[in-house]
């Protein structure tokens, strides 16, 4: 197998620094003779590194001053293309950092929590089984110790909360995650220990919390968060921000020094719109109650679906003509041109639906469900522009997980934005979307050393299959949509040579054609990600009508030059 | 037989041109159905006494409307879509805006949700339902809080049928008064606040709410002076019309001046009330005693020649 600097694929940049690989080593040396956590082989897979860099140096390394600090520099994304919570590598993350924040909202738990390192073979098992149960994929599984770790994301159904509570205490999140050097499943649990959380649920499930975890939860204002993650997210990941018009998306270069101001439409069960002039500062200037809650809920009701998703589903094969009463169908097939309205127009949603001739029953969800989506995304549309346009606004970024890739929706929120603001305003849209919430209230762990705060432009990790030139991304997705590759399993499994990335991005990832010659370890749909070899079949997988390609990946942090304090002491180390 | 022309406003002046034709024998006048709202609503703004009112509060207060300061103002038609004008004189308007959620959105979702026959039905279903049920309140996601630090009470509704996704209940295990109730509060409160921003664009205080999905019901005029009240901070105020949903016709009818093959001509009405009636022509009358039904008619004066 060709190693990754030469890989025709990856197409890395020339200026790439090339990462050492010793041959028995369970780390990767970088030309600077870092040591950096990168993971081990298949064959050494079984071992038994027990909570990180206790069990390498058998005492716990921490050399962060009085107060963790959360460095974020050089963090990058990585995952699967089609991977809906891609997780972030944080390779400069040295000190032990609290692990885990929530966004509590009505509808939806969104999580964001930091490993510093894989899940242990001893508890592996156990472990498996428990995230097999839960359906919970939880990217490679590699032991890498020391440096580093990565910013995962999981969503949960705020109605499961005991699911939720499952997988925090599975995983130990609660207690600094399995692989801290604090945890100790012996060691009594820690009674002050405190997890950050926004939304309403923080309040409305503190004394749960409490009781089934044993954490208390530090409150963070929802509105701070979504605003801080999305400052984060626009500054700190090269391609965060799209347009998607007419099935057509395009990445959005954010200059930094001309981010301020924008507007910020979170769609989550409701909407608040937001308008932001700098970090932390910001103003909740509108919002509706026509939001992601309603096209579920009366989405529900109509068409008796199990979840949005087979709601969104639906939608994809409707036609609205039979339920919405169109301005052609008031004015006898006609445009009603002296006031700019075509003939297709909606006039009134829902209008032909009055007919006595036709029951529910007689309806095909489909027509139901699409009529309902353009409803309420025409209507976040209008209502997000007039409030651009009140505060002089140009650019719209809309987030929350009412979106969540949908390209339809995206479509029809741009047409409401364009024909509102006669192309004077652009909607745009985040990869992250859902999370912004649980990224701020992660971020506020670090609310005083914000300054400090080095963050570096994120490099995005894109396996195979995510052509990604330009800014555009092309090709089909990546195998199964719920499999998760990351490209630190496909180093670490078949590569001697380990690439290190510096600030320059993996956008020159280029896929021949549609076909993928490079195995990628993909996790077996369903476990916990043990990676197997798979050759991704992407030839014949056929995009979703609705698929917008969205290759959202894990977050990395390239690891610094800084010399890596570990190696004071070289014995120490396995090499 | 002299050809009859009847002014016709709306959609259906062309849609339905022939049938009347086939009918009727008559050729409708097709007239422009923003120019007819507005003529229809400067008319009954200038020419009513008590046209236009407020209802906050339970309490219906007519409004004198000074015809010297009567624009620019926005009117808002709410039929089975609602258009938004900015009317700044006598034929001197635009549409700025409108949105599909409208009359036909409450009325289709309403009867695909609770099988009602008729739109009144729908509205006085409406009366005995209890919103909470299924409207996802800011109490209901913040632990019976308010998020205070933003201004919502633990009251407002955060997300409309935002309680439904819960798998626990199915259509059938919700009482069709809250149905309604919901579509009503969440069609009304969207109409309000879209309004709002309209007028605020445009510098205008006064919003008059006109069209049939609101046929003088209280908690459907409360619910939209609590949306503009709310948004705008007490700035700007919601009106209604007591002729609500006629304005096209009245404006239409108002047309008649313009031109008509058979030389008939209307007055405009003379702006003191009540007008002497002539019995030149047709006679309609009002009852001003200060109820709204749906039976008011106006005196005025037409003159044949």
């Amino acid at each position: 197998m060709a190693g990754l600097n030469g890989d025709p694929f990856l197409g890395i940049d020339d200026n790439i620094e090339k990462l050492q690989y010793n041959n028995n080593s369970k780390e990767g040396i970088d030309k600077e003779g870092l040591v950096v956590g990168i993971g081990e082989d298949s064959s050494n897979n079984k071992n038994n590194n027990q909570g990180g860099e206790k069990d390498m140096a058998g005492n716990s390394i921490h050399r962060s001053g009085s107060r963790p600090q959360l460095d974020l520099s050089k963090a990058e994304i990585q995952g699967n293309s089609e991977e809906r919570d891609p997780t972030i590598l944080l390779p400069n993350q040295t000190d032990d950092i609290s692990h885990l924040a929530l966004d509590i909202g009505g509808s939806l738990i969104k999580l964001v929590y930091f490993s510093r390192r894989e899940d242990q073979s001893v508890d592996d098992k156990r472990k498996k089984t428990v995230k097999e149960r839960l359906g919970i994929s939880n990217g490679n599984r590699r032991n890498f110790p020391v440096l580093g770790g990565r910013l995962h994301f999981v969503k949960f159904e705020t109605s499961k909360l005991n699911e939720c509570l499952d997988f925090i205490s599975s995983k130990q999140l609660h207690r600094g995650g399995i692989d801290s050097h604090h945890w100790n499943s012996e060691a009594p649990a820690n009674e002050n220990a405190v997890i950050k959380a926004t939304g309403g649920g923080a309040y409305k499930f503190a004394d749960l919390f409490k009781e089934r975890l044993g954490v208390s939860i530090d409150k963070e204002d929802e509105m701070d968060c979504l605003v801080a993650g999305a400052n984060f997210l626009l500054k700190a990941i090269r391609h965060e921000a799209f347009t998607h018009m007419e099935g057509h998306k395009e990445f959005v270069q954010i200059d930094h020094n001309d981010l301020f101001p924008y507007l910020l439409v979170n769609i989550g069960s409701g909407v608040s719109i937001i308008k932001v002039d700098g970090d932390g500062k910001f103003q909740r200037v509108s919002g509706t109650n026509v939001g992601g809650g309603t096209y579920w809920g009366l989405g529900r009701l109509l068409t008796k679906c199990n979840s949005f998703d087979e709601l969104l589903e639906l939608s994809q094969r409707g036609d609205n003509r039979t339920i919405d009463m169109l301005v052609g169908d008031i004015y006898g097939g006609m445009d009603y041109s002296k006031i700019g309205l075509s003939a297709s127009t909606i006039a009134s949603s829902f209008g032909k639906a009055i007919s006595d001739k036709k029951e529910l029953q007689d309806y095909r969800p489909e027509d139901i469900s699409l009529s309902l989506l353009r409803m309420i995304s025409y209507n976040i549309g209008q209502i997000s522009y007039l409030n651009a346009l009140r505060f002089g606004l140009k650019r719209i970024f809309f987030g929350g997980f009412f979106i969540r890739g949908h390209a339809y929706t995206m479509d029809t929120i741009s047409f409401a934005v364009h024909f509102w603001s006669k192309g004077e305003a652009q909607a745009m849209f985040l990869r992250h979307e859902g999370f912004l919430g649980a990224v701020g209230a992660f971020m506020s762990y670090q609310k005083h050393g914000l300054d400090d705060l080095m963050v570096h432009h994120l490099v995005e990790r894109f396996p195979m299959g995510a052509p990604y030139t330009g800014g555009k991304i092309h090709g089909p997705p990546l195998g199964d949509l719920n499999e998760k590759a990351s490209i630190m399993e496909f180093c670490l499994t078949n590569m001697r040579q380990f690439m290190l990335y510096s600030i320059s991005w993996m956008e020159k990832f280029v896929l021949k054609g549609t076909e993928i010659t490079a195995p990628v370890p993909m996790a077996p749909p369903g476990t916990t990600g043990l990676g197997g070899f798979e050759v991704p079949s992407s030839r014949g997988a056929t995009l979703r009508s609705d698929a917008s390609a969205l290759n959202v990946g894990v977050l990395h942090l390239v690891p610094t030059l800084e010399v890596f304090p570990l190696l004071a002491d070289p014995k120490m180390y396995v090499i | 037989m002299a050809n009859i022309c009847l002014q016709a406003t709306g959609g259906g002046a062309y849609k339905f041109a022939d049938l009347f034709k086939e009918k009727l024998s008559v050729s409708l006048d097709k007239e422009d159905e923003m120019e007819c709202l507005v003529t229809g609503a400067n008319f009954l703004l200038k020419a009513v006494h008590q046209e236009a009112f407020t209802y906050l509060d339970g309490q219906k207060e007519f409004a004198q409307i000074d015809p010297n300061d009567l624009y620019p103002y926005l009117l808002v038609n709410i039929g089975s879509g609602v258009s938004m004008i900015k009317v700044d004189g006598d034929g001197k308007f635009e549409r700025v805006s409108g949105t599909s959620l409208g009359g036909g959105t409450f009325w289709g979702l309403g009867r695909l949700l609770t099988k009602c026959k008729n739109f009144d039905e729908l509205l006085e279903l409406s009366h005995q339902g209890n919103n909470r049920v299924i409207d996802m309140l800011v109490g209901d996601i913040y632990g019976g809080t308010d998020y205070a630090k933003i201004g919502l009470s633990a009251t407002t509704i955060a997300s409309s049928f935002g309680k439904a996704i819960s798998d626990n209940k199915e259509l059938v295990d919700y009482k069709p008064e809250d149905i309604s109730r919901s579509l009503l509060r969440m069609i009304s409160n969207n109409i309000g606040q879209i309004s709002y921003l309209n007028a605020l664009r445009f510098g205008l205080k006064r919003i008059f709410f006109a069209g049939f999905f609101i046929r003088g019901h209280a908690y459907t005029m409360d619910t939209i002076s609590v949306a503009v009240n709310f948004w705008s901070k007490g700035e700007a105020e919601a009106m209604f019309l007591r002729h609500e949903g006629f304005l096209g016709a009245l404006g239409a009818f108002m047309s008649y001046e313009k031109q008509c093959p058979d030389g008939l001509t209307v007055n405009k009405v003379p702006q003191r009330f009540p007008i002497s009636v002539s019995s030149a022509g047709n006679k309609i009358y009002c009852s001003m005693n200060g109820k709204s039904n749906g039976n008011e008619s106006i005196e005025c004066t037409v003159y044949g020649t």
